[in-house]
């Protein structure tokens, strides 16, 4: 016996970003370290800038965390970075290395 | 890390092995299936520092490639053709035990089920349940994530069929879909959070009798009676996996996940309760139906076969809200926040409210002594309480430039008192009082986590 069935799957919103262009040098670089402030995410980014600057001497940091709205700074959990809040950042930073206590 | 990626900025992040897939499928629903990230072996809380770092260490070459070298493009995942119509399977099914099981295999292989055996959606079942409604089998109800799956009508007729709805129950699935649908639900951080909560489905009005939903004895758990209870929870369920992608360890990375995730729903039990119902609370005519969505986790067991008095019984439910790490007292940050679609709008909600099952006969106890809903809701409002301390924590308050608190000022004064106290939660409503149940002396009580949205059940 044959059975047709449907499938149950949705079609996904068609959304799609390409990758932004990497970093050609570290040198003179500034690298935003961002961390959700759940626990030891702030840990895991500074790490990484530590290494990164004993390779790179000249690399800056800037760092994030949390809600990155005016007026509530490093409180809230869990929280995403909206299209604005993304587009000041990136005037701040040449890229990005972020962690979730995840 | 993909709306940095869309401004034009590099990024690699950092996950813990068992979020790994998750965050796949994540960067799947946000449009870049090749954004970078790098897997360390457990997540970081409650490290200690040196172990984060030694984790750390062994990726930072990773890291800086992924910052460095494009990554390769691919398409994301779908298991959905995109373009409109939905795709028609043929199954060969025959009285083996294997061509039993044909169906059932063919969906779990793909990964659309729940992994209990669903009734085959064949087109003329799913033509069945839209019968149910008056809607448009095109009509779409709400894109839902993680994956940004869209939510059609004919989408979620096919999972209800599967989970074994009848037509008459559809009206409340779509109800629920509808309050998951409100930005106030943040129905994304219920989907994708790696502690483990549920959709509760609570149903008020006359559409719980024509939908043959039981609120007597035994009406969350399983058993004949509790069919329409149960196939409208799993339906839901089913709707968050095929829909919404939130498939257990990508899209849903619960650490454990929990047995209510295979769906509650419930009706408030109108006849016994000696209260007006949960919908007239909220602004609904008592002949009108709705359906109202609670992000919860739980439930907790009230015995309250000791009490003598109203007040013993409120004293019982009391006890159990008083949950370390529960978030008490948090309301002194300000609202919580949804974040919305692909661009994370913000939408600020109240919450949490935790839902007390509560019995006709304890709910008579305390209307016999002159309490009615809203008492019972200002009395623990007013007992269940935390010290301001331990509600601002390590975290601490949000403050203006100037050190004054952003939200509820007018509890600065108490900050340096270490017997202050404060509610745990912010309104005497967030005590959600649902009379269901058999006339026992029990209660349940469920810790809210999100949002919380109530919708109307269409009238067909």
């Amino acid at each position: 016996m044959k059975v047709k069935i449907m499938s149950p799957a949705a079609s996904r919103v068609d959304f799609k970003v390409p990758p932004a262009p990497r970093l050609a040098t570290f040198e003179g670089k500034t690298i935003g370290l961002y961390n959700n402030m759940t626990g030891g995410a702030d840990v895991a980014v500074d790490r990484f800038a530590e290494q990164l600057q004993r390779r790179y001497p000249g690399v800056k940091f800037q760092r994030y965390g949390g809600d990155l709205r005016e007026g509530r700074p490093v409180l809230s959990r869990g929280v995403h970075i909206d299209d604005e809040e993304a587009a000041r950042i990136a005037t701040e930073v040449d890229a990005m290395v972020g962690a979730t206590a995840h | 890390m993909v709306a940095m990626e869309k401004a034009g900025v590099p990024t690699v992040a950092i996950a813990a092995q068992s979020f790994a897939r998750a965050w796949q499928s994540c960067v799947d629903g946000w449009g870049q299936p090749t954004a970078a990230y790098v897997v360390i072996p457990h997540a970081t809380t409650g490290q200690q520092p040196d172990f984060i770092r030694n984790m750390v260490d062994g990726q930072v070459d990773a890291i800086i490639q992924g910052l460095t070298v494009l990554p390769v493009t691919r398409g994301p995942i779908t298991d959905q053709k995109t373009n409109g119509a939905t795709e028609v399977f043929t199954v060969e099914m025959d009285a083996s035990p294997e061509g039993l099981d044909a169906v059932n295999r063919f969906l779990a292989e793909r990964d659309w089920s729940d992994g209990i055996p669903v009734v085959p959606p064949t087109p003329e079942l799913v033509e069945r349940m839209l019968a149910g409604t008056g809607r448009n089998r095109q009509d779409v109800m709400m894109v839902m994530e993680p994956g940004f799956g869209v939510a059609t009508v004919e989408k979620i007729a096919i999972n209800a069929v599967m989970a074994g709805c009848r037509p008459e129950q559809f009206p409340v699935l779509l109800a629920a879909i509808d309050c998951l649908a409100q930005p106030e639900m943040n129905h994304r951080d219920m989907q994708v959070s790696g502690h483990t909560e549920a959709p509760l489905i609570l149903v008020n009005g006359p559409i719980a009798r024509r939908a043959g939903i039981n609120c007597g004895t035994s009406a969350m758990g399983p058993g004949v009676v509790n069919s329409a209870n149960t196939a409208i929870g799993r339906a839901l369920r089913l709707c968050l996996i095929n829909i919404g992608y939130c498939k257990a360890g990508t899209g849903d990375p619960n650490f454990i996940g929990l047995p209510t995730k295979f769906g509650m729903c419930i009706a408030e039990n109108e006849e016994l309760s000696p209260w007006q119902p949960y919908h007239v609370d909220q602004g609904f005519q008592p002949h009108e139906s709705a359906v109202t969505v609670v992000t919860v986790t739980g439930p907790g067991d009230i015995l309250d076969s000791g009490s003598r008095s109203h007040k013993d019984t409120l004293n019982n439910i009391a006890q159990l809200m008083y949950y370390p790490g529960s978030g008490a007292g948090g309301w002194i940050r300000g609202w919580q926040s949804a974040q919305v679609g692909h661009t994370n709008q913000r939408v600020s909600y109240p919450g949490p409210y935790h839902p007390v099952m509560l019995s006709p006969s304890r709910a008579v106890i305390l209307d016999h002594a002159g309490f009615s809903k809203r008492d019972a809701q200002e009395w623990l409002h007013e007992r269940c309480r935390v010290n301001l301390q331990e509600a601002i924590g390590s975290r601490g308050v949000p403050r203006d430039d100037n050190g004054k608190w952003l939200h509820h000022p007018e509890l600065q004064a108490l900050e340096g008192d270490p017997e202050a106290t404060i509610p745990m939660l912010e309104s005497p409503e967030q005590y959600l009082l649902f009379v269901t149940g058999g006339t026992t002396h029990y209660a349940n009580f469920f810790y809210g986590t999100y949002g919380i949205a109530t919708r109307p059940v269409e009238e067909f």
